[in-house]
């Protein structure tokens, strides 16, 4: 499904990746784990397509086409979700009007049936519901004095909602306690399935506690160094990351 | 002579051809000798530094406008309704609710204001009819009162649109004075709002003429002991579209909350001065204005607050925030301040921006297109301010008039 070969990527002229590879299939779940500073919000930032962030070398596909050629907007119609590290707060613009534009462009894009008013009302309900967030946060402005729990799980609701084939989640789990941990966990377990693959970028080991990945693999220095099943994340944790990367570093 | 000399003979050949004998006739021989005191506004005047009135010269001030058979259409926001066309106040007046009364000005009600600007005597000096709204004391004016002015002519004309208003102590009046039609007419609009002692207003200045028309407009309010004013002034832009509002906070208690958007799209010119005076001590003033200019739209905002010397207690903020759209539209932002007292807590703010990025990101990131997710950013920057307005058939129909120009 995604194709990552021999990336090179930079930002603002400085190189930040340097030779990422990487395959993720249909039903997988990958964790990408590294210390700060390794590259990991550039990978995500860079599958996304954020002005800024420029392919220097290599070269992504997404089921087989070149995800270059592709705007945001077409990559998330193209069935692409990244779940945002620091979700931004759009004051005015509640969070059902969001929604509801979001799901009529990529519903339209993939052949669906637009939502009518009462159905998209009742899933986004729903959604809520499984990530314990209230309703009324629907009618607040997008993100809009919502803690940094709410933030993160309003970005799962919105996952569950738009059903993408890739799922990215950057740093979904730094800053959550334990409870709200669950609730996200939950909500991304929900949505495993055959043809749906979820890649999860993570700094800490916690995470892995609650979606178990097929694939762990390690990044520092803009490359992935170490790839692994689920025991290299333990590995890790006991370890930390001067392990692998021959720095002093704490984990 | 110069353009200006040209244009303010203009003005004076205009309001002498209005002279007549009538209920208005003082009114009209004071502001005639005002005008010829006062020169034309050009850009080396402070105040009309950002705004050029050439636009005049297309005939504007040569005629006066006819009175008008039919009234564009207009949305239904209120529950009584009064139509002024090209100005003139129509003989039969709509059935009112309780607590208020209307009737044709006369010098005994309008003989004490004092308009701001040239344009504001010109108003009086040319004025054909005014309505003069009153509300009863201690009474609270059960529904909406919409007053539309529609000033539409397919000549290069000039209209006095005139409106006072006086809420007798104690009394309630939610109130809006709407501005709309078409054509290359001058609304040279005056508005006199006295909220008396205790009283409570609502307002909203809606400006809704079509882009081909031209707008100058002098709002004033004065307030006194302990009354409460909420106004709401929404416009989008014109061919020229400037206003001069006028608080002034009288007696010790009043309290004011004014917002306003500003839209300049394409070519359209919007210039807004507010001034908010603060005479009396502890009264409380809150501004919020929101400006965006798009393509060459171009707006103007200067905000004065001028706390005077005895008014100890003075709690004043004044916040005007813009989005520019495009690299050729301008927005001209000017935030003053004049305390005289020290015992005051006063706060002003600026910000001038362009989209945030990071916001267009996260929309497109979810599969909204560009377009649509500045039109929502832009929609959200001003919606922010509009929800904040007490009565939804106004706040509806707002949303999305201004929607429309996103």
């Amino acid at each position: 499904m995604l194709e990552v070969r021999d990336l090179h990527a930079a930002v603002d002229g400085k190189e930040i990746l340097k030779g990422l590879t990487l395959s993720v299939k249909p039903g997988e779940v990958h964790a990408i784990m590294g210390p700060n500073g390794s590259g990991k919000s550039t990978l995500s930032n860079v599958l996304a397509g954020r002005d800024g962030y420029e392919i220097t070398a290599g070269e992504v596909l997404f089921e087989g086409k070149p995800l270059a050629d592709l705007a945001t907007e077409d990559r998330a119609r193209a069935g692409i979700f990244l779940a945002f590290q620091y979700p931004v707060e759009i004051p005015g613009v509640s969070n059902m009007e969001f929604l509801k534009a979001s799901l009529e462009a990529v519903r339209a894009a993939q052949g669906k049936e637009p939502l009518d008013a009462v159905s998209l009302l009742r899933r986004a309900r729903e959604a809520c519901q499984q990530v314990n967030l209230d309703q009324q946060f629907l009618k607040r402005g997008v993100n809009e004095g919502f803690s940094g729990g709410e933030k993160k799980r309003n970005e799962i609701m919105q996952m569950m909602l738009l059903e993408p084939k890739l799922a990215l989640l950057d740093e979904t789990d730094s800053g959550l306690d334990i409870d709200a941990l669950q609730v996200v966990a939950k909500g991304v377990n929900a949505l495993r399935s055959p043809d749906r693959a979820i890649v999860l970028v993570t700094h800490y080991q916690r995470l892995l506690d609650y979606i178990v990945p097929d694939h762990v693999h390690v990044l520092a220095g803009g490359k992935i160094i170490k790839s692994g099943g689920k025991e290299l994340a333990l590995e890790l944790e006991q370890k930390g990351y001067g392990w692998l990367t021959g720095e002093e570093e704490s984990a | 002579m110069t353009p200006a000399e040209q244009l303010k003979g203009s003005v004076l050949a205009l309001a002498s051809q209005a002279h007549r004998d009538d209920g208005l006739t003082a009114l009209r021989q004071r502001a005639l000798k005002q005008l010829q005191l006062l020169p034309f506004p050009e850009k080396r005047h402070e105040a009309w530094k950002y705004t050029g009135l050439t636009a005049l010269t297309s005939g504007q001030l040569e005629t006066a406008a006819a009175p008008l058979n039919q009234s564009a259409d207009f949305p239904a926001l209120g529950d009584c309704v009064i139509v002024i066309g090209n100005g003139f106040v129509p003989e039969q007046l709509p059935a009112l609710p309780d607590g208020l009364t209307v009737s044709a000005l006369s010098d005994n009600e309008a003989g004490e204001v004092t308009p701001d600007t040239l344009f504001g005597w010109l108003n009086s000096a040319s004025l054909n009819s005014g309505l003069l709204l009153k509300t009863e004391r201690n009474r609270k004016v059960a529904g909406i009162v919409h007053v539309v002015f529609c000033n539409q002519s397919d000549a290069p004309c000039h209209a006095s649109n005139r409106l006072q208003v006086e809420l007798a102590e104690g009394s309630e009046l939610t109130l809006i004075e709407h501005y709309l039609g078409s054509g290359p007419v001058l609304a040279n609009a005056l508005t006199r709002i006295q909220a008396g002692a205790n009283s409570k207003l609502t307002h909203y200045r809606l400006q809704s003429e079509s882009a081909d028309s031209l707008h100058i407009g002098n709002l004033q309010i004065d307030q006194q002991r302990d009354s409460r004013v909420d106004s709401s002034q929404l416009m989008r832009g014109n061919v020229l579209r400037r206003n001069d509002v006028h608080v002034r906070m009288l007696e010790s208690g009043a309290t004011l909350a004014m917002r306003g958007v500003f839209i300049a799209r394409d070519k359209s010119h919007i210039d807004n001065h507010v001034n908010v005076e603060h005479v009396a001590p502890h009264c409380h003033s809150d501004q919020v204005y929101k400006g965006i200019a798009g393509e060459k739209g171009r707006a103007v905002f200067n905000g004065r607050i001028h706390i005077h010397r005895y008014a100890k207690g003075s709690d004043a903020s004044l916040s005007n925030n813009n989005m520019l759209l495009s690299n050729e539209a301008e927005i001209d932002s000017k935030p003053e301040l004049e305390i005289y007292n020290d015992d005051v807590k006063c706060a002003h703010g600026t910000t001038m921006g362009k989209m945030d990025p990071a916001q267009l990101f996260y929309l497109r990131s979810r599969g909204i297109d560009e377009s649509t997710a500045t039109r929502m950013l832009g929609t959200g920057f001003v919606n922010e301010t509009l929800l904040a307005m007490q009565d939804e058939p106004v706040r509806d129909w707002a949303i999305s008039w201004l929607g429309e120009a996103l």
